[in-house]
Formats: C-alpha cells, sequence, structure tokens
C-alpha cells in the first residue's frame, strides 16, 4: 500500500469515527438536519482535500456539486418561469391553433387584445424556436429566435454601455487641476493614470523618447491596479475559507468560537 | 538556497490553514473603522423614513460558492432596515439565490419580529438578467405579477403602492458576479436614476471604484471586511466581524511568504541559480 493511499484511509477513517462521536454524545442531532451538516461537512473536506492531491473523493464533491446546482436550478426556473408564465401562454396558443377562427373574431371584436396577447405569446414562440436545434429538419428556425436575441443584445447593449462607461466616466476624469483650495493632487493622478494608460496601449507608433517614458509611467498605474486587484482576490480566498472552516468548527463539530 | 525556492506548495497551504484556524479559535479584539464607501450606504439608509413608507429593495446576485462572503452583508444590512421598520423587498437574478435569499429574510425577520407581506416581501426570481431590471423598471407587476408564494403584489402591503423601481427609496445589489452590479448600473440606476448602493465579493471590489468616483454608485461594500465594516457601523458585531481576526493573520501570514519569496528569489540569482 503506498503513502497516498494510506492517508486517503486513514483520513476516512477519521471522519467516520468523527462523524460516529458526534451522533453518539448527542452534539450532531439523529435527523434530517444532523445528516445534513455531515453530508456538508464530508462534502467541504472532500473538495479541500485537492489541495493535497487530487482523488477520487475530491472528484465525487466536485461532480455532485455540478449535478445538483443544474438540478437546483431546473427546479428554480421550472417553478417560477415555466409553470406561471409559459405554461399557461403555451396552452392559449395551443388553444387558437385548435379554434382558430373563434379566437380570430373575438380578437377583431377588442383589436387591444391582438397587442396584449402578441407580448405574452411571441416570446413563448420564440422560445420554442430555440428547441428545434434539438430536430434535424426545422433547425433553421432557431435562427429566427438567433436574430431577435442578437438585434435585441445589440440595441440593449451598446447605448447603456457607452452611457455608463464612457460618457458618465468622462466626468469625474477630466477635474479641475487648480481649485480655490490650490493644486487638486487627486484628479492630477486620475488624468495621469488614464492618460498614461491609454498611451501605453496605443501601438500605432513607437514607444520611445517621450512617449516610452509616459507609456512606463502607464506600466507603473498598470502594476498597482494588478496589485490592488490581486490583494482583493487574497481576501477573498481567506474569507470563503473562514467561512467554510466556521461552518465545520460551529455546525459540524458544534464548537462556541469566540466572537471578539 | 534553491531549496526554499523549490518549496513544496502544501507546506504553504498548511501554513495559511493553521493562521486561520488559531485565530478562529482563540478570540482578540481587532478595530474595525468604516470606509467612507461603507459609511455612505450606512448613512442613506439610515436618513430613510419609515413613516414616509420608505422601501429598499435588495438583490440577492449570489449563489452557495460566495455565500460565506455576501451573507454577513446581507444580513447586516437587513438588520439596519428591519430596525428603522423600513420596507424590504427582495428580489434575485439567480436561480440558485432564491434558497438563499428566502433563508436570510427569514432570519433576520425573526430576529426583529417583521412580518411578510407587512414588512418584507420576496419577489423570487425570473429570467431575462438586464432584461428583468428594466422590465422591473417600466412596470414592477409586468416583470412580478406575484411574489414567490403567488400572492398578487396588490394583496401585500409592502408592494401595494410600488409601481416601479423609481419607486424604492433604495436599491442595493449583493452580487457575486453576472448578473449583477454592473448590469443594475447600466440598465437600473443609469435609466431609472434611483440610489445605488452594491455588496459585492472581494475579487470585484476594484472594478467599481470608477463608478464610487462618478457617483453611479453610493456606496459599496467590498467582501467581508466590508461586511465587518458595516456590522461595526449598526453596533451588532457578527460573523464578518469575528472573520476580521484569522483574515488580518492570514494576510499577515501570506505577505510573509511573499517577502520570503522575493528575498529567496534574489539570493538565488545572487548565488548565481538560474
Amino acid at each position: 500500500m503506498n503513502r497516498d493511499r494510506l492517508v486517503f484511509l486513514v483520513v476516512v477513517g477519521l471522519f467516520a469515527a468523527v462523524n460516529l462521536g458526534l451522533f453518539l454524545s448527542g452534539r450532531l442531532p439523529a435527523n434530517a438536519e444532523g445528516v445534513g451538516i455531515l453530508l456538508a461537512a464530508g462534502v467541504s473536506l472532500a473538495l479541500y482535500s485537492f489541495l493535497y492531491k487530487d482523488n477520487p473523493l475530491f472528484k465525487l464533491a466536485e461532480h455532485l456539486y455540478v449535478g445538483v446546482v443544474a438540478a437546483y436550478e431546473l427546479g428554480q426556473v421550472w417553478f417560477q418561469n415555466m409553470l406561471p408564465d409559459v405554461l399557461p401562454r403555451g396552452a392559449a396558443i395551443y388553444e387558437a391553433v385548435r379554434h382558430p377562427i373563434d379566437v380570430g373574431w373575438a380578437l377583431l371584436g377588442d383589436p387591444r387584445q391582438i397587442v396584449t396577447i402578441g407580448i405574452q405569446v411571441v416570446p413563448v414562440i420564440l422560445g420554442l424556436f430555440l428547441m428545434t436545434r434539438l430536430t434535424g429538419r426545422s433547425v433553421w428556425l432557431s435562427r429566427i429566435s438567433f436574430a431577435f436575441i442578437v438585434g435585441l443584445g445589440a440595441g440593449l447593449v451598446i447605448p447603456r454601455r457607452i452611457s455608463a462607461y464612457v460618457l458618465d466616466q468622462l466626468g469625474p476624469t477630466i477635474q479641475p487641476l487648480w481649485t480655490e483650495a490650490g493644486f487638486a493632487f487627486s484628479p492630477f493622478l486620475i488624468l495621469l493614470g488614464v492618460v498614461s494608460v491609454l498611451i501605453y496601449f496605443s501601438f500605432s507608433f513607437e514607444h520611445t523618447g517621450a512617449v516610452g517614458a509616459v507609456s512606463r509611467v502607464g506600466i507603473w498605474f498598470l502594476m498597482v491596479s494588478f496589485g490592488a486587484s490581486f490583494g482583493y482576490t487574497v481576501m477573498a480566498r481567506l474569507s470563503l475559507l473562514i467561512g467554510q472552516l466556521t461552518f465545520l468548527l460551529e455546525k459540524w463539530l458544534t464548537l462556541n468560537l469566540p466572537l471578539w | 538556497m534553491a531549496n526554499l525556492t523549490n518549496i513544496d506548495r502544501r507546506w504553504i497551504f498548511l501554513a495559511v490553514f493553521i493562521s486561520v484556524l488559531v485565530p478562529l479559535l482563540v478570540g482578540f479584539h481587532l478595530p474595525v473603522k468604516a470606509s467612507p464607501n461603507v459609511r455612505a450606504i450606512y448613512t442613506s439608509i439610515d436618513a430613510l423614513d419609515a413613516k414616509a413608507g420608505d422601501t429598499v429593495l435588495m438583490s440577492f446576485d449570489f449563489g452557495p460558492s460566495t455565500l460565506t462572503e455576501l451573507q454577513p452583508m446581507a444580513k447586516a444590512v437587513l438588520r439596519h432596515c428591519f430596525r428603522k421598520k423600513l420596507k424590504v423587498v427582495g428580489v434575485t437574478l439567480l436561480p440558485e439565490g432564491v434558497g438563499i435569499a428566502e433563508t436570510i429574510l427569514s432570519d433576520v425577520a425573526a430576529e426583529f419580529g417583521a412580518t411578510y407581506g407587512e414588512d418584507y416581501i420576496f419577489l423570487g426570481y425570473k429570467a431575462g438578467n438586464e432584461v428583468l431590471i428594466l422590465n422591473m423598471g417600466e412596470e414592477l407587476r409586468a416583470a412580478f405579477s406575484t411574489d414567490v408564494r403567488g400572492t398578487p403584489l396588490d394583496d401585500l402591503t409592502v408592494t401595494r403602492p410600488l409601481r416601479s423601481l423609481g419607486d424604492m427609496a433604495y436599491v442595493l445589489d449583493i452580487s457575486a458576479g453576472y448578473p449583477g452590479v454592473e448590469e443594475w448600473i447600466q440598465y437600473g440606476q443609469e435609466r431609472y436614476r434611483f440610489k445605488l448602493g452594491a455588496g459585492c465579493t472581494a475579487v470585484m471590489a476594484p472594478d467599481f471604484f470608477p463608478f464610487l468616483q462618478s457617483g453611479q454608485l453610493d456606496g459599496l461594500l467590498g467582501g467581508l471586511a466590508g461586511a465587518a465594516e458595516y456590522e461595526t457601523l449598526i453596533g451588532q458585531p457578527d460573523a464578518a466581524v469575528s472573520g476580521m481576526r484569522p483574515q488580518s493573520v492570514g494576510h499577515v501570514v501570506i505577505i510573509l511568504f511573499i517577502l520570503f519569496g522575493n528575498v529567496a528569489y534574489f539570493a538565488s540569482r545572487r548565488g548565481g541559480g538560474s
């Protein structure tokens, strides 16, 4: 038996012994909640075991997570979108197909209904067209839906992006450098950062002389930005570790952790 | 020296693990001071008037993978809202956010004796991402005709006077990615001009600082530290403040490793290593 297999068996055995002790001592309730905590603790430890080495328990937990999330999302979409929003409209479409003349007369009697029903029914039809990707012959219908998605996406995104990322950012980027209080350092720093980074990413001319000097300042701004992002990333990853360890210590091992 | 630069990474994992575990078990006090970005959200919510029927919309756009970072800030802001007896409307743009949002809302509501329907409601999830935000901005009932429990919005005290996002006194998006803060800025705040605050994972926080500068965001809660600052402001320290001990010690250990790595690297170069 090699060392890794021995470590694997020892850890699994230790986990089983700890859980047995927790259940026998009554610290973990012998009900659905207790089993849920045990499962969550087991999956957490299985995922962290990757830090030592890739192993079957990690693979199991990884695939379990993907499966559970997929099923949970499907359930949420079914109960909160398909059932209340899509299926009643699908039933209306089915009714219209079965009795086109009756429905047509009813709509002619109240033309406003055409717009209302159109708003409700057209998205469902476009959604059904997307499903034709799964078929062979009528796959061309899905292109109508994709054309709608691309057109809508471009129409929504382009003006909003320009507004939020360019126009609204211009004002705070170009602030007065001299105010009544004197020289404003922060606006100068922002202006210098924006200009130098823009020059660094201008590849149409050679980065020598004054242009090279300014682009080197741009590199420094980028380095500071990467450093800040890395610092925040470390903070985020540690926070996740803290949260999961807190769960393991408080909920699984039922320890009382100090607040201060 | 070559041995130092080729150290097994598992020793680093072990050191970080111990640096987080020990401060969790051993209590000591570290001061937590609120930054201006966190204080801005606190001040805005504190200025709201319950008697005027001010309503706060909270969008829980995160799943279980970032729960440990974002749940404390959601709880802290909710505690502030319920303490001030403000009405709260919850919503999520992610299907996996439904269970999380429901649990957080009901747990914090129970602490303050807040009643569902009277003091807070949860709209649930609808597909559409940014389009859903636009839809809510135009007509709330077009996006959600009922709450998550199937009750029509006109039958609920909280939502009866609300017609669109413009009727919200404050909107806070707590997000872990897409759809999230950027979508709420572009399709919500930009278009309907409501006051928007954001809470996000620490990884995302640097990306949103330009929006603070431009006033598109009112304030920002960045990661567990942001949550700890908010807990301090409301005077109710909880998981986030407690997490600052291991966070601080962990940071010191990582800084020491960075310094150690650099010293080892330059020493190995001086010694003729590659």
